[in-house]
């Protein structure tokens, strides 16, 4: 084998995938409805979950006593949560005409909504709830969920 | 009411122990960490969905409207049967009452080998725009797509030129500019499945999605 070529071809390959890497990620959605106390937790930060406001992959939404949320994704994806509950988006990729589908919703506890959207069409396997004690694959579909509090 | 269930379930089980036992004993029910309840509900157009439900325990199918199932640590799921609507909107109503409204998605047809939308597809313009004002944040992705002739990577491009067309149509129709997102999915989100490299005019669309 060429070792230098080989070397060659992994430091382009690299520098291929490192702007990539360093780009902050695209929006995945907004805040659609929130009332009472509410609030977007990204990287240890605790934002005010407004309405409007943009949703990122990797953000979690936590509700208060009095809280409520209602968010929709790019993909048409729709969660809402009820009071002192909180989930979080530990994925969300969505470029079909790259075949790339991705979307895992972490329910950590309380009470959620979810209704599919385009990603659990397109790719029903790229698509999965995880609560603290079970795992949910979707086919098209809407689901509740209440996890008790841990 | 999986709730009163498990806890019939509960009740009959420490009865017989208490028996064994002689004498009754207060029973305490401990709320396990974590312990999930699932419910598949019924999509707006009435069809029902399927959910699978698995831990290392095993797993369970949801298949019918309002079918439950609980799933606690170290424990296999346990299928809790349907749930009433009652029930539904007793636990849940208020989750479900916070989620946003259904997106709206329309779909524009080109006419035969041309850039020109159809006069139907023209037609949806006005009641795109009146959707949009009726949101209160609004959002409108401009997604082109297209047939399987022809590469993958030219048909993003070509689904892309025709979003971008539409999309200069909303505008000059009166939408702000500032809402709307193009995209093209290209080839890989048919209206209609087909083999590669078939020519089917179906396919050959742009989708408005109002969020």
């Amino acid at each position: 084998m060429h070792a230098r070529r080989t070397a060659g071809l992994l430091m382009s390959l690299l520098a291929l995938a490192l702007p990539a890497a360093a780009q902050p990620s695209a929006a995945a959605g907004r805040i659609k409805l929130a009332s009472g106390t509410a609030s977007i937790v990204r990287g240890g930060t605790q934002l005010p979950a407004k309405v409007g406001e943009v949703v990122f992959e990797a953000d979690a939404l936590r509700t208060g006593t009095d809280g409520r949320l209602g968010v929709t994704l790019k993909d048409e994806t729709r969660i809402s949560l009820a009071p002192n509950s909180e989930v979080r988006l530990d994925r969300f990729l969505y470029a079909p005409s790259e075949g790339r589908l991705a979307f895992a919703l972490r329910i950590v506890r309380g009470l959620t909504a979810y209704v599919s959207g385009r990603i659990a069409r397109l790719a029903p396997d790229a698509v999965r709830l995880e609560t603290p004690t079970a795992i949910v694959g979707v086919r098209g579909t809407r689901l509740v969920i209440r996890v008790d509090e841990p | 009411m999986t709730k009163t269930r498990a806890m019939a379930v509960l009740l009959g089980m420490s009865a017989t122990v208490a028996a064994a036992a002689c004498g009754p004993r207060r029973v305490i029910t401990p709320a396990p960490a974590g312990r999930s309840l699932v419910v598949l509900l019924a999509d707006p157009d009435g069809t029902v969905g399927r959910a699978t439900v698995s831990n290392p325990g095993g797993s369970v199918d949801l298949v019918g409207e309002r079918d439950s199932t609980e799933a606690a640590m170290n424990q296999a799921p346990r299928a809790a049967g349907a749930l009433t609507e009652a029930e539904v909107q007793r636990m849940f109503g208020e989750v479900l009452a916070a989620l946003p409204p259904a997106p709206q998605r329309f779909i524009l047809q080109f006419e035969f080998d041309s850039d020109e939308l159809t006069a139907e597809g023209r037609k949806l313009l006005p009641e795109i725009i009146r959707i949009v004002t009726d949101r209160s944040v609004p959002e409108v992705d401009v997604i082109g797509h297209t047939d399987t002739t022809g590469t993958p990577q030219s048909n993003v491009a070509l689904g892309l030129k025709r979003a971008a067309s539409v999309r200069d149509l909303l505008v000059k129709a009166g939408l702000a500019a500032a809402l709307i997102e193009v995209r093209s999915h290209g080839e890989s989100d048919p209206l209609v499945r087909t083999a590669d490299n078939a020519y089917e005019p179906r396919n050959r669309r742009v989708e408005v999605s109002v969020r």
